[in-house]
């Protein structure tokens, strides 16, 4: 199964609501100009899956060809998917040329729930699905970003480096309940965003208990907004410093016990040491009363 | 017995609290070099925070590293007149209040000057004692002593790469920044265990006159006293005697030292590139991401074995004798496995190479500092390994930018690897020719005192047998 990446470059069209573009109500524009894709593959096998990447509404023909495997028959049925759910009015009888089968189909890609996996199918064994999407944002960490409360905190997200730049960017955040997504807007000493082409920044500042939760950042193309989530915490300063004095305490008790330990091992050093120096006084006081017993002695036998 | 060493005037203990002293220096030693390496993994979060590039965040690492080889003058000069201990303590005292304050910073400079500038000195100031308190301790097991506490630094590396992980996602930067403040300073405790060794054990019984390296020592009370030393030029200017008593400048004209420098600053150019694109070559060869970081496990693994086995080995009585040929054997082999690198083609390969580097950068990082010891002898150790990191600095510095142009240049890893390992092997080949001759000198000088030794005896003899 091989997957690429295929990107349509939109060309021209007219919208009138560009701007005001929500992305989850579809507009009924008429007299819109389609810009015409054609995508044809070659089935490899019997199973692949191509991803197609589109931001503008299309006219999209998928094409199907596949070489016929021994059996060779000369027609064979063939039908599309959406969702791998039967197309309506989709089946037809393909027959063999040029030791090929061949499946043509044109969808009007307009809306956001157009944008779903197509399959063409050849008898029941082979087929080719088509993934229609948006560009979607790139490397979203999906462990919480952490940050202290009085502190800013910078939220990103980024679309691969190889894909279109979106009209726009949301940024929204969810409740509690996660059903309520309310957007945030730009609001000086508090909320910032700073917007680039392939990446957007949202600056939060004085950040407060309240502020954890999940943000979604959305990249706004004409078809669908891609969405990408990120989560706050914020936690008070209190936390890591309960454990900053945790490991300080141990590395005086354990320096007090070391330092303690040798200077008890030097005390017992000299102890042995000067518990020698007492013998040779003794003996040298023993000495002299024996010199002076013997000299009184001698005294004695002299007098 | 090695050559340059014998001019202590009492026996080292080999073992006893040497041991103590040895873990000690295996956490110093540990934090001093893995700290550095450990930030990256802040880095990101901290380049959105700052809204900075990734070089200017990249620039944190290499200012840290920087300051800490920059600072090993100013480590030696106080290890000479303090002793290790108390500059340990210190040393791990910076560090941990740099990343405290680190922690409230408001903007990247303040991340340059704390954790860069003074938790460099700090690192510095462990690093350097703890080697030359190891040199004070032991004599005969030295190589394994050396090899032991050099096996900090991936010890270390594996433990705080994947805490740095946990504690970031748990506190993110600022909270990870205090908390490992607080466990830096577990170097006092490091430090607290170097005890200076007691000098007053049973002095060695003199068999012959103790050598006399080079010019005057700093040591004024380690002087022996039959020493004959060649008289001191008088027209030295004030400034560099003025240094001289800092720091042994005279070990500029010690052969050895000259020889350890010089292959070590080409050496240093192409030492640490390899490690910093071992991750990106992978990549680049197609091979994912979590294969890619394994690869650099695999290399810490090994790496950690190695160092021990390699200072057993150097211990022996066949290498120790020949050991700076053991180390221009490690340096050479590194280039080889640089230079047969860009072979590997498959990830089998690269594993395979993994492991021969994980061998030859354990066998090169745990006689690092052995052989210096073994060239000046541990009373000029401090001095030396003072003088050799601050010039050491650039090379260690430049070498991964400079490699990074040159798979900029090229489009290529290999013109990289190729390039590492001639910047291997050459002063491989460089240390084997000069430590031939040098070994030949010395052995000559040697035989040339026994010879006065002798004389003087028989002189002595006879002057005494006259009536």
């Amino acid at each position: 199964m091989s997957a690429y990446w295929i990107l349509l470059l939109l060309i021209s069209y007219r919208d009138i609501s560009a701007t005001t573009f929500d992305a989850t109500t579809p507009t009924m524009v008429s007299n819109i100009t389609y810009t015409s894709a054609v995508m044809s593959v070659v089935l490899k096998g019997e199973n692949q899956t191509e991803n197609v990447q589109l931001l503008n509404r299309v006219r999209l023909e998928l094409d199907c060809t596949w070489a016929a495997n021994e059996n060779k028959q000369p027609n064979i049925t063939g039908y599309w998917t959406r969702d791998g759910d039967e197309i309506e009015d989709s089946r037809l009888t393909v027959p063999l040329q040029n030791e090929q089968y061949n499946l043509k189909r044109v969808f009007n890609i307009e809306h956001e729930e157009d944008l779903r996996k197509y399959s063409c199918v050849f008898g029941s064994q082979a087929q080719i699905q088509f993934i229609l999407t948006v560009p979607g944002i790139d490397h979203v960490p999906d462990k919480p970003i952490v940050s202290y409360i009085g502190d800013y905190v910078a939220l990103v997200c980024k679309i691969k480096d190889t894909a279109p730049k979106p009209d726009t960017w949301r940024w929204y955040k969810s409740n509690e309940t996660d059903k309520v997504r309310t957007d945030v807007l730009a609001e000086p000493g508090r909320y910032e965003i700073k917007n680039e082409d392939l990446k957007t920044t949202l600056v939060v500042y004085n950040l407060t208990k309240e502020d954890s939760g999940v943000y979604h950042c959305g990249a706004v193309y004409p078809l669908k907004t891609s969405v990408g989530e990120l989560t706050l915490n914020v936690l008070s300063f209190m936390e890591p410093l309960k454990i900053l004095f945790a490991i300080v305490a141990e590395v005086i008790i354990l320096v007090a016990a070391i330092l303690l330990f040798e200077k008890w091992q030097s005390k017992k050093k000299p102890r042995e040491e000067n518990g020698m120096n007492p013998l040779p006084t003794d003996e040298m006081m023993q000495e002299e009363s024996n010199s002076l017993g013997e000299s009184s002695a001698l005294r004695q036998r002299n007098v | 017995m090695p050559p340059a060493a014998s001019n202590l005037d009492y026996t080292p203990p080999d073992g006893g609290w040497g041991w103590a002293v040895v873990l000690g220096a295996f956490i110093s030693i540990g934090f001093s070099y893995a700290f550095p390496k450990s930030l990256t993994v802040f880095f990101k979060e901290i380049q959105a925070y700052f809204t900075v590039s990734y070089s200017e965040i990249a620039w944190l690492s290499s200012v840290m590293l920087a300051s800490m080889y920059a600072a090993g003058p100013i480590s030696s000069i106080l290890v000479n007149r303090y002793g290790s201990r108390p500059v340990v303590m210190v040393g791990g005292l910076m560090v941990s209040s740099a990343m405290v304050l680190s922690a409230f910073g408001t903007t990247i400079m303040h991340l340059y000057l704390c954790v860069g500038v003074i938790g460099g000195f700090g690192l510095a100031f462990n690093l350097q004692p703890s080697l030359t308190i190891i040199g004070t301790y032991f004599q005969v097991k030295r190589p394994i002593a050396n090899g032991l506490a050099m096996t900090g630094s991936p010890v270390v590396l594996f433990t705080l790469a994947p805490l740095n992980q946990f504690l970031f996602d748990t506190f993110g930067w600022r909270g990870s920044f205090l908390i490992l403040g607080s466990i830096i300073l577990n170097c006092c405790v490091a430090g607290s265990l170097m005890r200076p060794v007691n000098k007053k054990l049973k002095p060695r019984p003199e068999t012959e006159p103790l050598e006399c390296n080079g010019e005057a020592s700093e040591k004024a009370e380690a002087q022996p006293a039959n020493c004959s030393l060649p008289e001191e030029e008088p027209n030295e200017s004030s400034c560099w005697s003025c240094a001289q008593k800092f720091i042994d400048l005279s070990l500029f004209k010690h052969r050895g030292f000259m020889i350890y420098l010089v292959g070590n600053v080409v050496m240093f150019f192409g030492f640490f590139a390899p490690i910093v694109f071992l991750a990106p070559y992978a990549k680049d060869k197609g091979i994912d991401e979590y294969s890619a970081a394994f690869l650099l496990s695999i290399f810490a693994l090994v790496d950690m074995f190695v160092r021990p086995a390699t200072g057993l080995l150097g211990n022996t009585k066949w290498v120790r004798p020949r050991i700076q040929y053991f180390f221009s054997f490690a340096v050479s082999f590194n280039g080889v496995c640089h230079l047969l690198c860009p072979l590997a083609n498959s990830y089998a390969g690269l594993v395979v190479y993994a492991v021969f580097f994980g061998i030859a950068f354990g066998m090169v990082c745990a006689l690092l500092f052995e052989v210096l010891m073994d060239l000046v002898g541990p009373q000029r150790f401090s001095s030396a390994v003072g003088l050799v990191t601050i010039i050491e600095c650039a090379p260690v510095l430049l070498g991964p930018p400079i490699a990074g142009a040159l798979v900029d240049r090229f489009g290529e890893y290999k013109y990289m690897y190729y390039a590492s390992g001639v910047l291997m092997v050459v002063p491989g080949i460089f240390f084997f020719i000069m430590h031939y001759f040098n070994y030949k000198k010395l052995d000559e000088e040697e035989r040339q005192r026994q010879a006065d030794a002798m004389q003087m005896k028989t002189s002595a003899i006879e002057s005494l047998n006259e009536p």
